[in-house]
């Protein structure tokens, strides 16, 4: 178990990844990520196991560096993705938020995400929940950064779509 | 609703240059039902590929139509289908997607099957005080005929059907297309992906062999690629449509009797396939225009239920209707089996990139596919005019490519990426007309018979 202030910190962050999908503000999020972070959503084999090797099985994302969420951003900052043309409107909650000390000065952070997704052009909304992992590492400046994240998407019954921020 | 009801939502008149489909052909639920009986549930439907049963007793479960159904490998290693509703009151007997089992035990009463679906135990039996009657009556799980080309499994819960091969006709060519990547044939990346959109099952089918809609429905993925290319980052998947030009790269399709169509391409940049990394090995064993066939763009469709859509990666697609306004979207990886693993990881990435829910390009597929059903709410515009692109060009029977195939397709077209070829539709409206008119006149003929 990790020290108070490592709690604090580890949370503040998540809390702080959470608000600024919820408010758009994409490039304050992909800033909470290291160069080389990795952002996983595994898939789910019939076995009722998850997806554990991307290199050799299927993800839902597998992205592995900031450049390629960047690409993620573009797309829907864009308006030329009909599937996020407006944006969907999102609320991430955060909670249940485990901080463990892992090797060299970082934290792994367990924790569960609920998103509720509210699409206005349907007029229709879902809630995707899942359970994250987050390995988190000071970066070049100090500060506590996303080494990489692992969200399992527990209901991957997927309607119509999801992306980073709707999950 | 008639037989003639059913034709006339298909304003077929060649000789005027004019096709059009009725919008009602997406939205009314008779037809939806009429689909159900005539279609799918009285004619061949893909369930899977047999690499989905690795060794004896391993199953998994699909539909045919609304029924589900199990496919099992059996003791003497033999691939049966069977019905997924047990004989004593129908509950579903097989629970999971995929697994091994020796018996599929009904949770409700009881009943035992084995894995060729046999009853083997009706709880209780000696107590139960049963007739003869009962005695007499065939407690197996009614079985389902399978049709098997080259491990792409079939299934038709009516036993009067033509073999297989017959069915498929040429389209099998593009399965072999598929399957000749490697000597051992195709497997599965493990991690299936499902999916539901609010609309017709017939979108899908539609937007799977359609070259017009890419250029405008994926602007977002093709200024990705834009900036992937002025970029040059080793750190970003790589595409085929890195040097995409509409002008520049030829575009062909194919119909074939029975609703099967295929779409074929120029790869703009075919150094991305993960086969180019094979790619002399692989012409040695197939031929060099096979080969070269190998490296093009295909997008298969083999009506009514299942695509292999061949561009970024190779995507298999199977398409279950839930109700006319509601489809259900299986997507499996499939890769050549033995390729390296830096092919393998290449494939994997661009499958991600474009084909997943959670990708650059299928959620703007699938939302244009609920713009339709939301626009088709009433009659306020009768038919659809989404259908004559090419008219013009399209030809009767082979052209030079489907000989370099050795086919003979019903037509043949091809042209520029931007000629957005319409006429691939055609075929398989006029099958699906067919074939519910016909099945309902035979049914109606059946009655008549029985005197009901």
């Amino acid at each position: 178990m990790a020290d108070d202030a490592a709690v604090k910190s580890a949370s503040e962050l998540l809390y702080r990844e959470a608000l600024y999908l919820d408010t758009h503000a994409w490039k304050d999020w992909l800033d909470l990520f290291q160069e080389d972070a990795v952002f996983w959503v595994p898939t789910w084999k019939d076995d009722g196991e998850p997806t554990s090797d991307p290199q050799a099985e299927l993800s839902l994302i597998y992205c592995s560096s900031r450049d390629q969420l960047k690409e993620r951003i573009d797309r829907v900052a864009s308006g030329r993705s009909i599937a996020s043309l407006p944006p969907m409107r999102t609320a991430h909650t955060v909670s249940n938020v485990l901080v463990e000390e892992a090797e060299a000065q970082a934290l792994r952070v367990k924790s569960v995400a609920t998103t509720h997704v509210y699409n206005i052009k349907k007029r229709e909304q879902n809630v995707f929940f899942s359970l994250q992992e987050h390995l988190l590492r000071p970066g070049q400046d100090g500060r506590l950064a996303i080494a990489s994240k692992k969200l399992l998407l527990l209901n991957d019954y997927i309607p119509r779509m999801i992306d980073f921020y709707t999950i | 609703m008639t037989p003639q009801d059913i034709e006339a939502l298909v304003d077929d008149r060649p000789a005027d240059g004019m096709f059009r489909v009725h919008r009602s052909a997406v939205r009314e639920k008779a037809i939806f039902d009429l689909e159900m009986e005539h279609i799918f549930e009285s004619s061949w439907v893909f369930l899977g590929l047999d690499c989905q049963l690795p060794e004896k007793h391993t199953y998994f479960s699909t539909y045919i139509g609304r029924q589900p159904v199990v496919v099992s490998r059996t003791a003497d290693d033999k691939i049966v289908c069977f019905v997924n509703s047990c004989t004593h009151r129908g509950a579903v007997v097989c629970h999971r997607d995929s697994g091994k089992a020796r018996h599929h035990a009904c949770q409700y009463h009881g009943w035992v099957f084995d894995s060729a679906g046999r009853c083997v135990d009706i709880k209780g039996q000696k107590e139960g005080a049963y007739t003869d009657a009962f005695l007499r009556e065939d407690h197996d799980l009614r079985k389902v005929r399978v049709g098997n080309y080259r491990g792409f499994l079939f299934g038709s819960l009516k036993e009067d059907v033509p073999p297989i091969e017959e069915h498929l006709g040429d389209i099998k060519t593009f399965l072999d297309l598929m399957f000749d990547q490697s000597p051992d044939g195709l497997e599965i990346v493990p991690g299936p992906v499902r999916f539901t959109y609010k609309g017709n099952w017939k979108l899908q089918i539609e937007n799977g062999t359609d070259p017009y809609h890419f250029t405008s429905t994926h602007t977002s993925y093709i200024q990705i690629l834009t900036k992937r290319t002025k970029s040059n980052s080793a750190a970003l998947t790589s595409s085929i449509y890195q040097k995409f030009d509409e002008n520049s790269i030829l575009r062909g399709a194919f119909t074939f009797p029975n609703g099967h169509a295929a779409l074929w391409g120029e790869t703009p940049s075919s150094e991305s396939r993960p086969i180019a990394l094979n790619f002399d090995a692989v012409a040695k064993r197939v031929g060099g225009p096979r080969a070269r066939w190998m490296l093009h763009t295909r997008n298969v469709s083999v009506f009514p239920n299942v695509q292999f859509a061949e561009n970024a990666a190779l995507q298999m697609r199977i398409i279950r209707p839930i109700d006319v306004d509601r489809t259900e979207m299986v997507t499996y990886c499939l890769a050549p089996r033995g390729e390296s693993r830096e092919a393998r990881v290449a494939r994997i990435r661009q499958y991600e990139d474009f084909f997943n829910p959670s990708g650059f390009a299928t959620p703007d597929d699938t939302t244009a596919y609920e713009d339709c059903q939301d626009g088709n709410r009433n009659d306020a515009l009768e038919w659809h005019q989404g259908y004559m692109r090419g008219m013009a060009a399209v030809r009767p029977g082979a052209d030079e490519f489907a000989r370099e195939l050795g086919i003979t397709p019903l037509t043949s077209i091809y042209g520029p990426f931007s000629l957005g070829d319409e006429t691939v539709f055609h075929q398989t409206y006029r099958y699906w007309r067919d074939k519910i008119a016909s099945g309902m006149r035979a049914k109606r003929c059946q009655r008549e018979l029985e005197g009901v």
